[in-house]
């Protein structure tokens, strides 16, 4: 029997989560993957401009309202990853997203003349 | 890993030479959570409605075998499911706020740390699709019914389903079961789904054609309880009552229950009755005895047999044969082959009853036929040929 897909019981509304898009891919600063680390610091300028500061650079965004909002799923369980048939498996909803940052501006590099004060 | 503090990020905009006046006083500390690998999380992107129902506490249900590709059913509504790349990083952030929700809500803090759940490259895209019932009619007719005495083992449920079997096994949304379901007169026997053998159900319609024809009711006027009183030591009540339903339109009149008999439905039954016996026919024979056939008061005309037989208008004399749509390939293009397999050439109004079903919401058969076929003309006529060269 295939479980259907609802968020977990008890849960009341389901999360809104939000989607941030960057070009390129991620890269771990050091080696010992991603997990834990910091990607950056999101502001957002007093007219909501989103701004990322990510490393050594400074990216512009813009807020995105979906047209087609995402449902975020979460495998259960330790099954192995989607074949090319398609995501067999037991699968929750976990949150809906809304809306978007998209960051598709070139960065800008962040020019240190003054060490950092910390 | 420290937390980064209120300090730090201040100094950080120092160094970017950002100005905080410029900027909104709540800053999000954003990284990766301990599982930040894609692998476990996934992305669906949602067709117009599927939010909503999800936001109402309705369920979505992923279903195929291992050998199908997945579908995506909401409660009456099948989807195609595609992987979808991009070439861009997509990182998903719970608590993450917005502008305005941060400009609306004065924050006691100015630092939230936000762990981003996962990311991904690619998500699955939907796309409508028409439900895939063939199934359901070959799971039924594994075991069709053949009445209360030839049981071939009563109390095997080997080849037997729920309704709860086949949400699990159809890819199709619950709805749109349901609805099949009723279309090919299933009927619900000791709990579990079944379709009459052919035989049984002609069996049954003939001792209700039979009565009404020794009653002298009207077709439109069969009276459901003196059916079941007259015919219950024959047949189970139920078993009589379903025949009814299926072949006639239920109605109460001073409260009492009647049938109206539905004439193109009988004539087009009894035709299969006579077609399934040999390969072909003679069509001016087969309309004498058709006609001959059917209960009194009741016209055949050949537009009954839409997608059950096949008028051969070039052989001499013009023969009929059985050609049932749902024996047929549910694939577009498979359904196509198999056509142009059985003939060469077809006009649009021989092949439009099979391939009727195939049209996906809002396409024409015209749609189709500019896709799947070629068109000449012959005679004068325009009639349509396969794509390609069928071996």
């Amino acid at each position: 029997v295939i479980p259907p897909l609802s968020h977990s019981p008890g849960t009341g509304a389901l999360a809104q989560w939000v989607l941030l898009e960057l070009q390129g891919s991620v890269e771990p600063r050091q080696s010992g993957g991603l997990a834990g680390s910091l990607l950056g610091d999101l502001h957002y300028t007093r007219e909501g401009v989103p701004v990322l500061i990510v490393g050594h650079h400074i990216l512009y965004g813009k807020v995105v309202q979906l047209e087609k909002p995402f449902a975020v799923l979460v495998k259960q369980g330790g099954a192995p990853q989607p074949g090319p048939a398609g995501p067999h498996g037991h699968y929750t909803v976990t949150a809906l997203i809304k809306t978007k940052l998209l960051f598709k501006t070139r960065p800008k590099p962040i020019i240190t003349h003054v060490p950092k004060k910390v | 890993a420290a937390m980064r503090s209120r300090a730090e990020v201040d100094a950080t905009l120092q160094t970017a030479k950002l100005k905080p006046a410029e900027l909104l006083p709540v800053v999000h500390c954003l990284s990766f959570g301990p599982q930040p690998g894609g692998g476990e999380c996934c992305l669906l992107q949602l067709e117009p409605g599927l939010c909503a129902e999800l936001e109402a506490g309705h369920s979505l249900v992923i279903r195929g075998e291992k050998d199908e590709h997945a579908v995506l059913c909401s409660k009456d509504k099948t989807y195609d499911m595609k992987i979808a790349d991009t070439s861009n990083m997509l990182l998903f952030v719970p608590g993450c706020k917005t502008a305005e929700e941060l400009n609306a809500d004065p924050a006691s803090c100015n630092i939230i740390h936000s762990q981003i759940a996962g990311f991904s490259k690619n998500y699955w895209e939907l796309r409508r699709c028409r439900p895939k019932l063939k199934k359901l009619r070959k799971l039924l007719m594994e075991d069709p019914y053949d009445g209360p005495d030839h049981q071939k083992d009563q109390t095997s449920t080997f080849s037997k389903y729920t309704t709860e079997d086949l949400l699990s096994l159809i890819q199709a949304s619950e709805e749109e079961i349901l609805h099949q379901l009723q279309v090919i007169d299933a009927c619900k026997i000791e709990g579990y789904w079944r379709i009459l053998d052919f035989d049984y159900e002609m069996k049954l319609l003939n001792h209700v054609t039979q009565l009404i024809d020794s009653e002298s009711w009207p077709l439109s006027k069969v009276p459901l309880c003196a059916c079941l009183e007259e015919l219950g030591s024959l047949e189970p009540r139920e078993m009589i009552e379903h025949i009814l339903l299926s072949y006639g339109r239920k109605y109460v009149d001073a409260g009492e229950v009647f049938f109206e008999m539905r004439e193109d439905k009988i004539c087009r039954a009894i035709a299969q009755m006579l077609l399934q016996n040999a390969v072909k026919f003679n069509l001016s024979e087969f309309e004498e005895v058709w006609q001959q056939s059917v209960p009194e008061g009741m016209t055949t005309r050949l537009d009954q047999l839409q997608g059950l037989a096949l008028v051969d208008k070039s052989s001499r004399p013009e023969t009929i044969f059985l050609l049932k749509v749902e024996d047929l390939p549910e694939d577009n293009q498979e359904r196509f082959n198999s056509l142009f397999g059985i003939r060469e050439k077809w006009t649009e109004v021989d092949i439009t009853p099979y391939i009727q079903d195939l049209c996906a919401e809002k396409q024409t058969v015209g749609a189709l036929l500019t896709k799947y076929a070629r068109s000449s003309m012959l005679n004068g006529v325009k009639v349509y040929n396969s794509r390609r060269p069928i071996s």
